[in-house]
């Protein structure tokens, strides 16, 4: 008899990706989110559905906790009298296990239809997870669910291991630097052969919110969301991000491209006013390429992180073991939503070539040496299966 | 969530997006009771190739499966199956029907396609309980269906009644208690009043029933335990009843198991309180400790991580 | 609480709180070691006779005391095949979580279901009353939580049982 495939349970902040090993895609991507019987707001109670009073067990139903639902159907019960939607995780770290082991069980035996039993198990976990958190999810996993065994994977690795599947990784390594940006916070984390190199993360303030909220300031600025429907701001602005943003390799270059021709490189975003169907259209101008410089050149949002993304990978670099760094620049691997701007890696690849090349050459006169350095490969891999 | 539901979810929401949106397509998935499914577009976009694998297949061939299936999906059904997999299915999303309602009806019957397989023996046994009834023989074949590796259905039926067996296995001694208890409460529940049209359920453990003690190859370990179900007539006394009767009967297993899961569960959301509590009473036990901020030389606060 | 319960916490209670007389105590075999006397058991004349106390045969709690630290072992009633399960599963969890439970011991002593260890580093750093209360706390709440969990195991399993055969009406 052959082996069942064995189930793949990544769930994240805000989404889980379900599927089976083996395909291409997750069979399912829901939010991570439970909407139970009570009010939302009530975290300190710590959930269980424990009789307040001692002795009023043998009530006749006792099959409260089974009434819930999970993932879309949660939010769309989120309106529904008496249910309230919680988030079980937060942070990418499991909040509520309560809620996360219900989440758990309806996932396998609502939605995948498999019996536990018969599977192993594959799941996530960022990095720095503490190994109780860990344990508690083996506890879960196999007292109540029985399973066969279990794989706790770190994200950044199977982000590495996702890379693969881009034409330009040409050897299969576990060794390389995952620059991992969602909504919340950008990650840059380094990994030797397998093993995250825990002390040398470094966490990076801006992310996808942040940006949107860059290119709302800057379309505010401009005037151009008069137009728009207050509540639907934020909105349209993340919109323009997703689908007009790139990366430019020069800003003084591209604002002069800009001015010359503005017909030429202004977009059009039209829009429809939620409540009321009014149409409504703005005009997107150098947002297209200054949402992303926000990694490059942190000064033009904030006034209070300033190292832009290329340095931040550079000390993450030196701050790993000297013997893998070689590995490590060579292999910048992005992953997440926030990457995933056209010429992204083009441009983090040459900034980051210039702070190596120019460390070299000042090592080099420094030492006074007649050798010259043979350099450092630097490669940032984009694939397409960044999110 | 109390009842676990028949059809496929996967297959459900696959197909309707196929067909909505017809693109290539390549997944491995499965099914309680160790039945794997494998879609994919082989040829083209439009057409959809859903195979399928059960372990009992052989068994099902011979108590009628093909007929069921063929009834079921008729034209669908492939002549040349996938390898590796028992049979499979063509679907064509060019063929599909037009109108919301009997696509939504189309798909519904695909999802359903294990149920449908694994409802042969259990029509079956009603046809003979029917011819019996009328002939007055004495028993009919008893059916033997091996649908896990450790466990099986055995149904006879009878002139007045079909027999269904279900062997249990508990491969954990925690399982074993909770799915005693639950066993128990299957015999004892029929006892309400509102419920007394319901099939007799008998619970034995460790020995076999009456109708299977002859067979061969029977565990006789303290883990087994034999769960009969006695359908009467008017639980398939029409298409309808029958078909509930049969999606109901065929999801016992996954669903006593299920429940001794979210019991587990629900044990430990109350013991993660429980330890909550002792915590609190603990933490009053501990004393104030005067918390000094402690400077290094160099004007490093030292903080306990 | 039943009658007999009554005198037997406040036996244990009196009992923990005599025992729990602790003081600092360096090894006598290995220089700069400081260890539990009670586990190590190194030498007998800092050891204290243990003590037993027994409510009936099937709940007792063991007392061994020493000079600079005492363990306590409980166990705890089991009638049947559940609530032997029940409290294994219990006792398992919270022995998991030992590590915030700064008194818990990892592993019940042999024959018991749950211990607990003592020492003076606990004894200064915590109110020995307090301490004393959490076990006698932990005592009665553990028999209770239970038998709760045992009939909320069997409420489930009818409602379960019952909306299982509701379904073959329709």
């Amino acid at each position: 008899m052959s082996v069942l495939a064995p189930i793949i349970c990544d769930n994240g902040t805000g989404y889980s990706k379900i599927g089976f090993a083996g395909n291409s895609d997750p069979s399912y991507v829901f939010p991570t989110a439970i909407a139970t019987r009570g009010p939302a707001s009530q975290p300190t109670r710590g959930g269980p559905p424990i009789p307040s009073k001692p002795g009023n067990v043998a009530s006749k139903r006792g099959v409260e906790d089974l009434d819930f639902f999970i993932g879309d159907e949660a939010l769309a019960n989120a309106k529904t009298p008496g249910y309230g939607v919680h988030y079980p995780i937060r942070h990418g770290m499991i909040d509520n296990w309560d809620h996360m082991e219900r989440y758990w069980e309806q996932t396998i035996f609502k939605y995948l239809r498999a019996e536990p039993e018969d599977h192993y198990f594959l799941l996530t976990e960022p990095p720095l997870n503490p190994p109780e958190n860990r344990e508690q999810t083996a506890e879960i996993f196999f007292e109540s669910f029985n399973i066969k065994g279990l794989y706790i994977a770190v994200q950044a690795v199977l982000a590495l291991a996702a890379s693969w599947t881009s034409n330009r990784a040409t050897d299969r390594t576990l060794t390389g630097t995952v620059i991992d940006s969602g909504d919340g916070v950008t990650h840059v984390i380094p990994c030797a052969e397998g093993y995250v190199i825990g002390s040398a993360i470094k966490h990076i303030p801006i992310a996808g919110r942040d940006i949107s909220q860059f290119v709302l300031n800057l379309l505010r600025e401009r005037g151009e969301m008069a137009a728009v429907p207050p509540e639907d701001q934020l909105r349209v602005a993340s919109r323009v991000k997703e689908n007009y943003s790139y990366t430019c390799q020069d800003i003084v270059k591209e604002f002069r491209k800009y001015d010359a021709e503005p017909y030429k490189y202004f977009e059009r975003y039209e829009g429809e006013h939620s409540v009321t169907g009014r149409k409504y259209s703005i005009d997107v101008g150098y947002e297209r390429f200054l949402a992303p410089e926000m990694f490059f050149n942190p000064e033009i949002y904030s006034s209070d992180f300033l190292t832009p993304l290329p340095d931040i990978v550079d000390d993450v670099i030196q701050a790993s073991p000297i013997d893998v760094r070689r590995g490590l620049y060579k292999n910048i691997v992005l992953s997440g939503g926030s990457t995933m701007f056209q010429h992204f890696g083009q441009r983090l690849k040459r900034d980051l070539k210039q702070l190596v090349d120019r460390r070299l050459e000042a090592s080099v006169v420094s030492s006074g040496s007649t050798t010259k350095s043979s350099g450092v490969d630097v490669d940032v891999i984009s694939h397409k299966r960044q999110r | 969530m109390i009842l676990l539901e028949s059809h496929n979810l996967i297959i459900q929401t696959t197909l309707a997006e196929k067909i909505a949106k017809p693109s290539s397509l390549d997944v491995l998935f499965v099914d309680f009771d160790g039945v794997r499914f494998h879609l994919s577009t082989p040829e083209k976009k439009t057409v959809v190739q859903l195979s399928m694998n059960i372990r009992c297949w052989d068994e099902l061939v011979a108590y009628g499966a093909m007929q069921i299936l063929q009834r079921e999906y008729g034209p669908l059904i492939k002549q040349q199956t996938e390898p590796e997999y028992n049979i499979s299915l063509d679907i064509d999303i060019d063929q599909v029907p037009a109108d919301e309602e009997s696509r939504e009806a189309f798909v519904k019957s695909i999802s359903l396609f294990k149920r449908n397989a694994l409802a042969a023996p259990f029509e079956l046994a009603f046809k003979q309980q029917k011819e019996l009834e009328a002939s007055g023989g004495a028993q009919g074949q008893l059916m033997q269906i091996h649908y896990r590796d450790e466990e099986a259905i055995y149904i006879q039926a009878s002139p007045d009644r079909v027999t269904m067996i279900f062997s249990t296995v508990f491969r954990e001694e925690t399982d074993r208690i909770f799915g005693k208890v639950f066993l128990q409460e299957f015999v004892d529940a029929r006892r309400q009043p509102s419920i007394q049209n319901a099939p007799q359920v008998l619970y034995t453990n460790r020995d076999p029933p009456l109708e299977i003690r002859d067979l061969a190859g029977l565990r006789n370990t303290d883990d087994i335990g034999y769960v009969t179900f006695v359908l009467f007539p008017r639980h398939f006394a029409n298409a309808n009843i029958s078909f509930n009767t049969i999606s109901h009967v065929q999801l016992f297993r996954d669903y006593l198991h299920y429940h001794i899961k979210c019991s587990k569960a629900y044990m430990h959301s109350r013991m993660r309180h429980r330890v909550a509590e002792f915590q609190k009473v603990l933490n009053r036990a501990k004393t104030e400790v005067a918390t000094t901020e402690r400077k290094t030389v160099t004007g490093r606060t030292m903080t306990n991580r | 609480m039943s009658n007999t319960l009554r005198p037997y916490l406040s036996a244990v209670k009196s009992t923990l709180t005599a025992a729990l007389t602790l003081e600092n105590f360096s090894s006598q075999v290995v220089e700069r070691h400081n260890k539990p006397e009670v586990e190590v058991r190194g030498s007998k004349e800092v050891l204290l006779n243990p003590l037993t106390i027994s409510r009936n045969e099937n709940e007792r709690v063991l007392i061994e005391p020493s000079v600079n630290s005492i363990r306590m072992s409980i166990k705890i009633k089991q009638a049947d095949e559940i609530e032997r399960i029940l409290c294994h599963k219990f006792t398992r969890f919270l022995m998991q979580r030992a590590e915030s439970f700064v008194v818990l011991r990892r592993k019940p002593v042999l024959g018991y279901d749950i211990s607990f260890l003592i020492t003076n580093v606990h004894s200064e750093t915590m109110l020995k009353h307090k301490v004393v209360d959490f076990i006698i706390q932990f005592m009665e709440e553990v028999d209770r939580e239970i038998s709760e969990m045992k009939l909320s195991l069997n409420a489930r399993a009818r409602t379960v049982a019952e909306s299982y055969l509701t379904a073959f009406n329709s």
